[in-house]
Parts: C-alpha cells; sequence; structure tokens
C-alpha cells in the first residue's frame, strides 16, 4: 500500500521533506491487524455483540463524516439524516428491482453522491445558521416527497426484499461485514482525502478561513468536495442501516436523531481530528448500552457529558490525549527535515 | 508601460466611516510604495479592497491588466497579490512549513516538490529556517508577523501587500526586516507596505501615501510628502521631522497593544 510508505523528498543538499514525524506503515500495520480481527468477530462473538458493533459502525461513519464537514470544511450540517434515509431508500429501491441488498449498497452510495451536487447548489451560497437550517428543511423536505411514492411504503416503509432463503446467522454476518467494509472504507477514504493536496487546504480551513481564502485556497470547491464525500459515507451508512434493519421506515431513517448521534460522538471525540469520532463513538456506544433502558436519564446524561467535555475539554476527548501525548494515530503532517536525511527533527514538541 | 495594480475611483464606507472615497491610484510592477496615516484612516481596509477580502461600494480594482472587482481572494492571490494580516492569522494547527506549503501549493500552484522548495525559500528568506516544523500556535507575536511575511511570499506573489510588520521590532530586526524587502523587490515583485514606522518605509519606499478621510492627503516622494502641511497636519501631536528622522508616527499602535497572544 502506498500509503504505509513514508517517502522522503530530498529538496536541496540541507533539506529533506517526510510525510509526518511516526512511521506512518505503523498506522498501516495497526489499522490492518484492527480490521482483520474485528472482521473475525462473527466467528467468535454472539449475534448480540455483532449487532450492537454493526451500530457503532454506522455511528462512526457518520461522525467521520459530520467531522470532515463541521471540524474541517466549516461545514455544520443538521440534515446528513437526508443522506442516511436516501441512501436507505436507494438500497431499498435497488432491491425491489431484483439486486441483492448487499451489492446495491454501493451503488445507492454513489448514487446519493450525484444527488448532493444539485443539493449543494442549494445551500452552498449559506453560511453557519442559515446553512444548518437550509439542510435541515432539504432532508424534512427529502423525507416527504419520497413517502408520496406508494410503491415504497408510502409513510410506513417496506421490508427490504432479497434475504429470503438466506440463514439468518449468515444474514447477520454478512451485515457485520459490511457494515465493517463501510465504515474501513469510510475511515481510509477519510485518511486519504486529508493527507493530500486538498487535507492540507480543509486543514488550513479549518484553521483560519479567510488567511486560507488569501493564500490562494479554493474554499468553494474544497467545500463542494467534502460535502459530495459526506453524502456519499452517510448514504453508505443508511444503507448498512437498511440492511441491518432488514426493513425501510421514513421516520426511522429520515429521523434528525442521526445527525444528534454524529454531531455527539464528533464533538465528545474532538472536532477537527481523525481519532476524536474514533473515541467519540466509542463512548457513545457505551453510554448508550448502559443507559438505554433508563431513557430520559439516557438523554440527560448524554446532555451533561456533552457539557462537561465542551466546558472541560474544548477540543474533545482526543484533545486531552494529543495534549499529554503528542500522538496521532493518523499522522497527516509534513516534516522538514534538516541535514542529509538522517538529522534528527528539530522540534519543540518534545 | 501598463500599471500592475490600479483602483478606479474606488468607494468604501464602513457606515459613516469613509475608508476611501472616489480613490484612483495605481502602482507599477517593482514599485515599493509606503502608506501611513492614522489609526483607523483605513489602510487595513484598502487591503482588503486590494486582496479581495472587501468589496467596494463602487468603483474598480484592477491588477495585471484584468477587472479583478468580483474575483475572490483565492483567485487574486494565484494571479499574484500576496498578503499579510495586521493581526496575524496563522493556521494555528499546523506546523510553520505547513502553513507555507499551503500558500506554495493553492497561491502559487506548485505541485509537491517545488512547493517544499517554495516553502523552504520563503523559510530561508525570512529567516525562519530553524522554526520549520514549530506548530504556529506556539509562535509569539513577532513571529507569527514573520510567518505572515513568509506565507505571502510563498505564494509567489508579483505584488506584497505587508500590513505593520515591523511594529515591535528593535532597530536591528528592523533593518534586517529593510534587507529582506529590499531583496524580495530586487526580485521584481512590487511592495505597498503600510507602516507606522515611517524609518522602515523611507528606508526603502520610493514613493509615500498619507491616507487620512478615504483619500490621498499626501502622495509622492517621501521627504516631500512628511514636509507637507496637509499631512502634518493628520499627525498633530507627533513630529514628523522627527518621525523621518528615526521615530514612529504613532509611539504605540493601540491596536497592536491589544493583541499580543497569551
Ligand atoms: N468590517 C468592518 N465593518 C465595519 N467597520 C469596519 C470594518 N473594518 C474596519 N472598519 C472600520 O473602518 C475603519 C478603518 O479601519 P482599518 O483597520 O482599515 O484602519 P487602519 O488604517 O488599518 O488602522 P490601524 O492603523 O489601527 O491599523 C475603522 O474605524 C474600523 O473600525
Ligand atoms: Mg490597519
Amino acid at each position: 500500500m502506498s500509503l504505509a510508505t513514508d517517502t522522503s523528498v530530498p529538496i536541496s543538499a540541507d533539506f529533506h521533506v517526510t510525510r509526518s514525524r511516526q512511521n506512518v506503515a505503523w498506522t498501516g500495520l495497526g489499522a490492518l491487524v484492527v480490521v482483520v480481527v474485528l472482521a473475525l468477530f462473527p466467528y467468535i462473538v454472539y449475534s448480540g455483540t455483532t449487532a450492537i458493533l454493526v451500530q457503532a459502525f454506522i455511528v462512526l461513519t457518520l461522525a467521520s463524516m459530520w467531522n470532515l464537514m463541521a471540524g474541517y470544511a466549516g461545514l455544520v450540517s443538521v440534515g446528513q439524516q437526508g443522506f442516511v434515509g436516501l441512501g436507505a431508500y436507494f438500497v431499498l429501491i435497488l432491491a425491489l428491482h431484483g439486486l441483492s441488498p448487499f451489492a446495491a449498497l454501493p451503488v445507492a452510495a454513489i448514487g446519493c453522491g450525484v444527488v448532493a451536487l444539485p443539493l449543494w447548489w442549494l445551500v452552498s451560497r449559506l453560511r453557519s445558521g442559515y446553512f444548518a437550517i437550509a439542510t435541515w428543511v432539504l432532508a424534512a423536505a427529502i423525507m416527504l416527497f419520497i413517502e408520496r411514492f406508494q410503491s415504497l411504503g408510502g409513510g410506513t416503509g417496506l421490508p427490504l426484499p432479497g434475504f429470503t432463503g438466506m440463514n439468518p446467522t449468515l444474514i447477520t454476518a454478512y451485515t457485520y461485514w459490511v457494515g465493517l467494509a463501510v465504515t474501513a472504507a469510510a475511515m481510509l477514504a477519510v485518511y486519504v482525502l486529508l493527507r493530500g493536496r486538498l487535507g492540507l487546504v480543509l486543514t488550513a480551513v479549518r484553521d483560519d478561513e479567510v488567511a486560507a481564502r488569501s493564500s490562494g485556497a479554493r474554499v468553494g470547491l474544497a467545500r463542494l468536495i467534502v460535502f459530495v464525500v459526506a453524502g456519499i459515507g452517510c448514504a453508505a451508512a443508511g444503507g448498512v442501516l437498511a440492511i441491518s434493519q432488514l426493513q425501510v421506515q421514513p421516520t426511522a431513517v429520515f429521523s434528525v436523531q442521526w445527525t444528534a448521534e454524529m454531531a455527539f460522538a464528533t464533538i465528545i471525540g474532538g472536532l477537527g481530528t481523525i481519532e476524536g469520532p474514533i473515541i467519540g463513538t466509542a463512548v457513545y456506544m457505551v453510554l448508550q448500552q448502559t443507559l438505554a433502558s433508563y431513557n430520559a436519564w439516557y438523554l440527560i446524561i448524554l446532555g451533561l457529558v456533552a457539557i462537561v467535555v465542551a466546558l472541560f475539554a474544548r477540543r474533545g476527548l482526543w484533545g486531552l490525549v494529543d495534549e499529554r501525548l503528542h500522538l496521532r494515530l493518523f499522522p497527516v503532517g509534513y516534516w522538514l527535515r534538516t541535514g542529509a536525511g538522517n538529522g534528527r527533527p528539530r522540534s519543540l514538541r518534545n | 508601460m501598463t500599471s500592475l495594480l490600479e483602483l478606479e475611483h474606488v468607494t468604501k464606507r464602513f457606515g459613516r466611516v469613509v475608508i476611501a472615497e472616489d480613490l484612483s491610484f495605481a502602482v507599477g510592477a517593482g514599485d515599493v510604495v509606503g502608506i501611513v496615516g492614522p489609526n483607523g484612516a483605513g489602510k487595513t481596509s484598502l487591503f482588503g479592497l486590494i486582496s479581495g477580502d472587501l468589496a467596494p461600494d463602487a468603483g474598480q480594482v484592477r491588477f495585471a491588466g484584468r477587472n479583478v472587482t468580483r474575483l475572490d481572494p483565492a483567485d487574486r492571490c494565484r494571479l499574484g497579490v500576496g498578503r499579510t494580516y495586521q493581526v496575524p492569522r496563522p493556521f494555528a494547527d499546523m506546523t510553520v512549513f505547513e502553513n507555507l506549503l499551503v500558500a506554495a501549493q493553492q497561491g502559487a500552484g506548485l505541485r509537491r516538490r517545488a512547493s517544499y522548495a517554495a516553502a523552504v525559500a520563503a523559510l530561508e528568506r525570512t529567516g525562519m529556517s530553524s522554526q520549520g516544523n514549530v506548530p504556529a500556535e506556539r509562535l509569539g507575536l513577532l513571529q507569527r508577523k514573520r510567518l505572515e511575511l513568509a506565507r505571502a511570499l510563498a505564494t509567489q506573489p508579483t505584488l506584497l501587500l505587508l500590513d505593520e510588520v515591523a511594529g515591535g521590532l528593535t532597530d536591528p530586526e528592523v533593518a534586517q526586516l529593510v534587507e529582506i524587502v529590499r531583496g524580495v523587490n530586487a526580485d521584481g515583485i512590487a511592495v505597498i507596505w503600510i507602516e507606522h514606522v515611517v524609518r522602515a518605509l523611507t528606508a526603502v519606499v520610493s514613493r509615500l501615501i498619507c491616507l487620512a478621510g478615504g483619500t490621498f492627503v499626501g502622495d509622492g516622494e517621501p521627504t516631500a510628502v512628511l514636509a507637507e502641511p496637509a499631512v502634518r497636519e493628520v499627525f498633530l501631536g507627533t513630529d514628523v521631522t522627527a518621525a523621518l528622522a528615526g521615530g514612529t508616527l504613532e509611539t504605540t499602535s493601540a491596536a497592536d497593544a491589544e493583541r499580543e497572544p497569551s
């Protein structure tokens, strides 16, 4: 994998540039081990556990996408459930036409990426609060539009066809693997995006949009790309949702709760870091599993956690880790080395 | 010869504050122009009009023979306008080197290898070579101003807009900065330099503009401009002759004092 190689580009006799300080090979290897171990779970744990993990995959995928938008591109969307719902419905439509839901998922995700283009045209002129409200309205409009189709079950939805004759255990395992694959692909996409030329632009926009613009960064184009990528990612998560529930119900897939979850996980974990959504998702899932039976308390504690983190860890939980350890699980930076390439990096960080 | 930058009948107001009133002027390629004026005169806003951060109420901004009035800052930067901010705006969570890479890749449109070289060149030119890997948020105010200069240079501009980069510097540091600007100009880059430290300006500019009340109350040879009664009027209370000899027009820039990073 080319990502895992740490190429060093000599500039002159005195300077060398490497991608990040740490060896990226460890990131690749570590990620691979985690994915392989997770892939073995259906053989070693109960289906209840894999079902919870599928939920975690959905939240992590959504959080990573929301982080890309809000954490980097300055796009605070309250309407990502629009893409979750569209993804679920695209899978349903393709399944109704005889395609396996598993095969339908990538097609549905790409399709939603295409749909994102005209939607971007509608909302791109708006900033901050207006953008947030517009995306919310748009998501609601998409749901109302889809509910008009009786062939798609109208306001009540339809069960997802294409599973007849399949072994339930196998369905559970496949669902899990699809969820894992979608999450791994989403994380990889975010990483590749942020490591590349566009990533530098997005990181600059995150830090100071005005300065980014006057340094030549075409912020609008960067935002468009992020919006489309996030649309694809959220739609893929919606597809996983449809498959894991074996049905598509409009109020469930278009629920604003999805955006609340992705925002919570991202903000708790750390906005504007690749690692943040991972930690945030873990925290969210633990809270959800331990408190789910307390109903109202669940929401209150979720709110309290958000407030505490906002007060005492402005940069999220990963911000706390980073402050102490200066750790990057997914290094995206550039490191300037002096000397003939083996000179020790000059750094204030240690 | 056509001018590099032309403002034609530009008007800009913020409520009752007049930044520019039917203002027209031109700067040629390779010129070095100094701008002085009292606090709040609109010097920084004038840079905003040139760089595209601000849109004029009326009039036209032309750059390199093109009407850029409707172009956004990114496109103007790509055409060759590089600016610094009076209150530094670093990409705080990125290293100094990464700050410069953004400018080299986006502003100058350089590919990977070339962008590294351009960033290193900007580091060397501004004397920041040893700070490439320092996170920008760790820099003090003076270093941040230096980073502003380096980042503007990394966009490979043909017009460099410097907004009070000399404030707070010691005499040897001002001399060093003047040398940097001279070097930049020797490469054919035009410079417009807003500065309260007049001795820095007079050391390098061939033309001095005094902006007040939306118009140029003085424009021409520096010594002559500073001697004009209208300019002296604007700086009532400060001794312009002393300023020329080595002082500053405003002893302290109130704006700078409150902007020391914590
Ligand atoms: N975006 C804005 N909206 C409203 N008023 C503004 C805006 N930007 C600047 N002003 C006002 O315009 C005037 C000129 O500001 P500007 O910063 O351009 O002055 P300046 O000459 O650079 O001053 P200084 O010497 O303090 O840097 C000030 O009165 C300021 O309050
Ligand atoms: Mg100013």
